[in-house]
């Protein structure tokens, strides 16, 4: 571009001396670009595949996964590669090895170097992080990405962000590269299965909460440290974006790996686990999402199947088959059908071919019908075959008249005529099924010729038919993982084409055991007293006002959270039957106070609503049935230090405090269900009278109560209110009374 | 390009590390720049040209067959790397035929020179590169733009073509002769002399877009309503150089789609305005209506053919064919650099289809699955469809177009085949 003005003869030659000074200049500039490939991800979402062939030398559009990796790797300019195999290394190894452009040091190779890096005990890419920090190999920035990515991004722009942010504050350790995907509902999503949520600073990229959401546990919320909307107080909560996992790292982050040796998964542990200990390590982690180009992991088979479609349908250019980035490759676009196809294929005048890609030297036979499908090298597809949405690896053999429906038909897989492959089959390698044979849709067929340990399975004439070979594949299951965990385990919708969520048994959130006891409380919308942390939360609604919903929730559901625990724990310890102590409920209490920030009105509510359960449970015949006076008694003095306990925590020496006390209690008998109005009050008038006899309670502070405007409201509360009014005279009259008393000493 | 230190290869980048690398991996890097569309449109003739010349200077060949050998093998895999790049194969066949032109020459000067040594038994076997005296042979990038002249002289080259035949198979079967040092020495000649030639190209194409932009005031004059449909570089130049001298307006037609139309020519607005002309940004799906108001429509071509049809971006033809509704002259910018000696037919493959997120993309949520779309990023134009082509030689009519083709294409080149 600028070498447009040419000048005389000759000044090409000259612009190529000054071209070569300006290079040595750019080589002191820029440092060499590593990228670390993470090749084996520790999970068995490509069964029964994987236990023949390493995940990432599965053929996607007819190119081995890794090829893509790679590519992608070379057209952003890195020259350092460090490839991490864990299973099939050995595999792995030689075909990088062998292939002509990706051998260290093949003239085609656009890496200056090409390392593999084994470790033999490591179980999950933890282990291979914390391996990478103690080699000492990575000099500087570099791109960490997992061996299944086919991207066409653009890391440039990322990386210069990137870097002005580390030069501008030293800990900015990782940017992770992500891809909008528009806010409906769309494939890659559905079949991602995983939706993570990233919560975004709008000014500063910075990625302040992560949290993965699967349609298995459709009510989980979002649970953000509050702290962190301080800081950042433009944030966007994001859940549309897709994240292949392409992060740009300093150094700094394998050392954060090397810290805590529990962290496994790149994301669920280390980066949240980094992101919620910020203060402590003050290390910060971006988040850059780009508007253009194309990310995915083709981390599971539905995943494969949407990139296939996606490579094939030229949305990540230049990934498409007639590209011919892999070497030896020479597909060609048949503009009359509509398809890729190479060179040598055969195709019958009355097929039909359309959307789809051939590999070299395939036959297709007279009348056959193939949509969206890509099939591999040497395959012989017979008469009157239909093909849909099916991939098809190389020297598949498929007989006549037979029909596969969006499939997966590994290489050397051999289906004779007459069959039907039902949607959603996985046929391993070398899978042979015997003509006419029609497999059964229920359970989805996945056939293979080893068994999970890869060993020799035994072939299974019910399922192949007579002839054929291999069986239906099962998971070996591990006996200590309970069925509950796997119930909730979204990885059972990672093994398979495409998943159905009907018919699975989805259960809300994790049933509560004191669901009875809160429930009481969900009709007291409004916390009490507004104090400081109503305050606090009026003003997040406000500057957070695009999300409201979200953002009340969450804070509501941690105040609940608080609110649950604290109660459950207090009517635990007032049911125990011995009379011992109170001191440890009363520390586990302060433990949750501090655990959840929580603000004086919120222990003060607790504290009324476990007492006032208590007393209003012991009413009940099944406790006892005692009068409410006795219940109060029982309430408050049958454990020793109780009181001591509402003195301290629940109730203060100030007036203001002991009458917001008094409203709480009111409000959580008028909230005890069963209850009729005149016995609560009758409740609240023994409990506060007890109250005030053992000086917990004090006279003005019962008296502020009575006056009250907020004791008052609505019919609930005045019932209540009104059976105390006995009380309130005889406190009013025991003033004067203890007046006249003195008056009486004086006298005396 | 931003000055930030970049990673992402690109052609200058492969350019500048062309010295300093093995030819193979020069060869094989633009290959891969190529497939990857890191280098694409009028980018690659620069970039072949380069290549080409890497290996004219740096494979080992004695005979000029063996050289029309190499060049022909490595730009056969340039043109198969981007079959849809025809402007890739355009340079390979002008190298070829510089190959042999050279060729023909040394071989006269050869005779000249033996004969002249015998007389007056001078040493010189081969004339030094740098005398190499006004060069009879057809070298048609170099010549003025005074067409008269590039007639006289392609008439002589036809002349020599034939006995250029005649000379390179004597000299190529006579497999007795020993290469002596005067072969040797007229090698080097013969290379220098090429390399000189490959970097005419190089400059020709580098030059053509301000050449063009030269006929600017000939075809734009004041008050003109110029539409220019998806402006080239070239169309850029050409309007910046017309508003240095005219007051006229430009109503820029850019796809609907791509949505950032007036961002992606920002630059072209702020310099027009700074000249002094208005432009007005729209899309090419409603370019009709504006039709009647237009006084020109002008574009850039890929690529035009031995027939006079082109190959353009997508956009343009709707343009063209509006135009022709409303009678109004259509100008297509187009380098001699990018005239295709191929027949059409052949050629449809060169609607090399684009990305097609662009239309429906992931945004538009399950619609994705439910749609195909083919992005087309070139269409076939027509010749009927053109009023003027200006090249860097001049504006010419269709007519001329195959006294151009048969100036810069030889029948030999011509039915080279390159690709598969």
């Amino acid at each position: 571009m600028s070498n447009k003005q040419g000048g005389k003869p000759g000044g090409g030659a000259k612009g190529k001396k000054g071209a070569a000074k300006g290079k040595a200049g750019d080589e002191k500039r820029e440092d060499v670009l590593q990228a670390v490939v993470l090749v084996d991800s520790f999970e068995d979402r490509f069964k029964p595949f994987t236990t023949e062939k390493p995940r990432c030398l599965l053929p996607l559009a007819n190119v081995p996964l890794i090829e893509h990796t790679l590519e992608f790797l070379a057209s952003n300019g890195v020259q350092e590669v460090f490839i991490y195999c864990g299973a099939h290394s050995e595999a792995i190894e030689t075909f990088i090895n062998e292939s002509r452009r990706w051998s260290p040091g093949s003239i085609l190779s656009p890496f200056s170097s090409l390392e593999f890096i084994r470790v033999s005990d490591a179980t999950s890419v933890g282990d291979f992080m914390r391996d990478l920090d103690s080699r000492g190999v990575i000099a500087g920035d570099f791109i960490l990405v997992h061996g299944d990515v086919v991207s066409n991004i653009e890391l440039e722009g990322a990386l210069a962000k990137h870097r002005a942010r580390r030069e501008a504050n030293r800990d900015a350790c990782m940017t992770m590269v992500l891809t909008s995907a528009g806010t409906r509902p769309h494939p890659i999503k559905t079949a991602q299965v995983i939706k993570p949520v990233f919560v975004i600073c709008n000014e500063t990229n910075r990625c302040v909460h992560y949290q993965e959401m699967n349609p298995l546990t459709p009510k989980e919320r979002l649970r953000i440290d509050y702290s962190l909307l301080e800081i950042c107080t433009d944030t966007e909560i994001r859940s549309d974006l897709i994240d292949a996992q392409i992060d740009i790292c300093t150094p700094e982050v394998l050392a954060l790996w090397s810290e805590s040796f529990d962290y496994e998964l790149p994301r669920k542990n280390f980066l949240s686990g980094v992101i919620k200990d910020w203060e402590l390590n003050g290390k910060l982690i971006y988040a850059e999402v780009m508007k253009e180009g194309y990310a995915v992991r083709a981390s599971n088979l539905a995943l494969y199947e949407r990139v296939s479609r996606d490579v094939l349908n030229r949305r990540v250019l230049p990934f498409a088959p007639d590209s011919n980035l892999s070497t030896d490759q020479t597909y060609k676009w048949i503009h009359a059908g509509r398809f890729y196809s190479e060179n040598g294929v055969l195709i019958d005048r009355t097929a039909k071919v359309t959307r789809s890609a051939l590999g070299a030297d395939t036959n297709i036979g007279a009348g056959s019908t193939i949509e969206r499908s890509i099939i591999g090298r040497s395959c012989v597809i017979g008469k009157d075959v239909k093909i849909k949405d099916s991939y098809i690896w190389d020297d598949a053999v498929i007989g006549d008249g037979t029909v596969v429906e969006r499939s997966i038909l590994a290489n050397s897989a051999t289906v004779g005529s007459n069959c039907h492959i039902p949607k959603g089959s996985l046929l391993s390698f070398g899978v042979q099924i015997a003509d006419g044979k029609r497999l059964d849709s229920e359970p989805i067929p996945r056939i293979s010729l080893l068994d999970d340990d890869g060993n020799p399975a035994k072939t299974d004439p019910s399922v192949v038919g007579e002839g054929g070979r291999g069986a239906l594949y099962h998971e070996s299951v591990d006996e200590d993982s309970d069925d509950e965990d796997q119930q909730h385990d979204p990885a059972v919708l990672q093994r398979t084409l495409f998943y159905s969520l009907e018919g699975m048994n989805i259960s809300a959130d994790s049933v509560s055991t004191f669901a009875s006891e809160d429930s009481s409380e969900s009709d007291d919308e409004e916390f009490i007293g507004a104090g400081s942390h109503g305050e606090e939360f009026g003003a997040t609604r406000q500057r957070l006002s695009s999300f409201t919903s979200i953002d009340s929730n969450t804070g509501a559901s941690d105040a609940e959270a608080f609110h649950a625990d604290a109660v459950h724990g207090l009517v635990d310890a007032l049911q125990g039957d011995d009379s011992g102590d109170f001191d440890s409920a009363k520390l586990e209490f302060m433990g949750l106070r501090l655990a959840n920030n929580a603000s004086d009105s919120m222990m003060r509510r607790a504290i009324a609503v476990a007492f006032a359960t208590r007393a209003s449970e012991l009413l009940t015949p099944e406790h006892g049935g005692l009068t409410p006076a006795e219940a109060a008694k029982k309430a408050l003095f049958s454990k020793n230090g109780a009181l001591k306990f509402i003195k301290e925590v629940g109730v203060g020496e100030e007036t203001g405090e002991q009458s917001e006390f008094a409203l709480a209690l009111q409000k959580a008998l008028l909230g005890v269900k069963g209850l009729e109005a005149t016995r609560a009050g009758t409740l609240l008038a023994a409990l506060l009278q007890q109250l005030y006899s053992e000086d917990v309670l004090e006279e003005d502070g019962i008296l502020a109560w009575w006056a009250d405007a907020r004791s008052s409201e609505g019919d609930g509360l005045n019932k209540i209110k009104d059976k105390c009014l006995v009380l309130v005279e005889w406190l009013e009259n025991a003033e004067e009374d203890s007046d006249d008393d003195e008056d009486d000493e004086d006298s005396d | 390009m931003a000055p930030v230190s970049t990673h992402t290869p690109t052609l200058q980048k492969l350019l500048k590390s062309l010295r300093d690398q093995d030819l193979e991996t020069s060869i094989e890097g633009l290959i891969f720049l190529l497939k990857r569309r890191q280098v694409r449109g009028d980018q690659c003739a620069n970039a072949t040209a380069h290549i080409l010349l890497q290996v004219v200077a740096k494979s080992k060949w004695q005979s000029v067959d063996r050289l029309l050998e190499l060049v022909t093998s490595a730009g056969s895999r340039l043109v198969q790397a981007a079959p849809h790049e025809p402007v890739i194969g355009n340079i390979v066949r002008r190298v070829l035929g510089l190959i042999r032109d050279e060729a023909s020459e040394d071989r006269n000067a050869d005779e000249l020179s033996e004969s002249v040594s015998d007389l007056q038994s001078l040493a010189p076997v081969a004339p030094p590169p740098t005398s190499a005296p006004a060069r009879p042979g057809p070298t048609p990038i170099t010549r003025s733009l005074t067409m008269p002249a590039a007639g006289l002289q392609v008439s002589k080259s036809m002349f020599n073509l034939l006995s250029v035949v005649d000379t390179l198979d004597s000299y190529s079967t006579g497999a007795s002769t020993p290469v002596s040092l005067a072969q040797n020495n007229s090698v080097h000649a013969l290379k220098s002399e090429i390399i000189d030639g490959i970097g005419e190209i190089i400059d020709e194409v580098n030059q053509a877009d301000d050449q063009i932009a030269g006929f600017a005031d000939i075809h734009i004059y004041p008050g003109d309503y110029i539409l220019a449909v998806l402006p080239s570089p070239a169309v850029e130049r050409y309007l910046i150089k017309a508003a240095s001298r005219r007051r006229f307006t430009v109503l820029v037609a850019s796809p609907h789609s791509q949505g950032s139309g007036a961002e992606q020519y920002s630059a072209l607005r702020k310099k027009l305005t700074s000249a002094g002309v208005k432009m007005i940004s729209l899309s090419t799906t409603g370019l009709m209506a504006y039709m009647p108001k237009v006084s020109k429509v002008i574009f850039g071509a890929k690529a035009v053919f031995q027939n006079g049809g082109m190959l353009v971006d997508s956009g343009c033809c709707l343009a063209a064919r509006a135009a022709q509704e409303y009678s109004k002259p259509v100008i297509v910018l187009c380098g001699v650099y990018k005239f295709c000696p191929q027949d059409t037919a052949t050629h449809i493959s060169w609607t090399q289809l684009e990305n097609p997120s662009s239309y429906v993309g992931y945004d538009d949520g399950e619609t994705v699955d439910t749609i195909d779309i083919e992005n087309t990023l070139a269409e076939y134009l027509p010749p009927e469809f053109v009023d003027v082509y200006v090249t860097n030689l001049g504006p010419q009519t269709q007519d001329h177009l195959g006294s151009i083709m048969a100036d810069h294409y030889k029948p030999e080149e011509m039915s080279v085949q390159l690709g598969a």
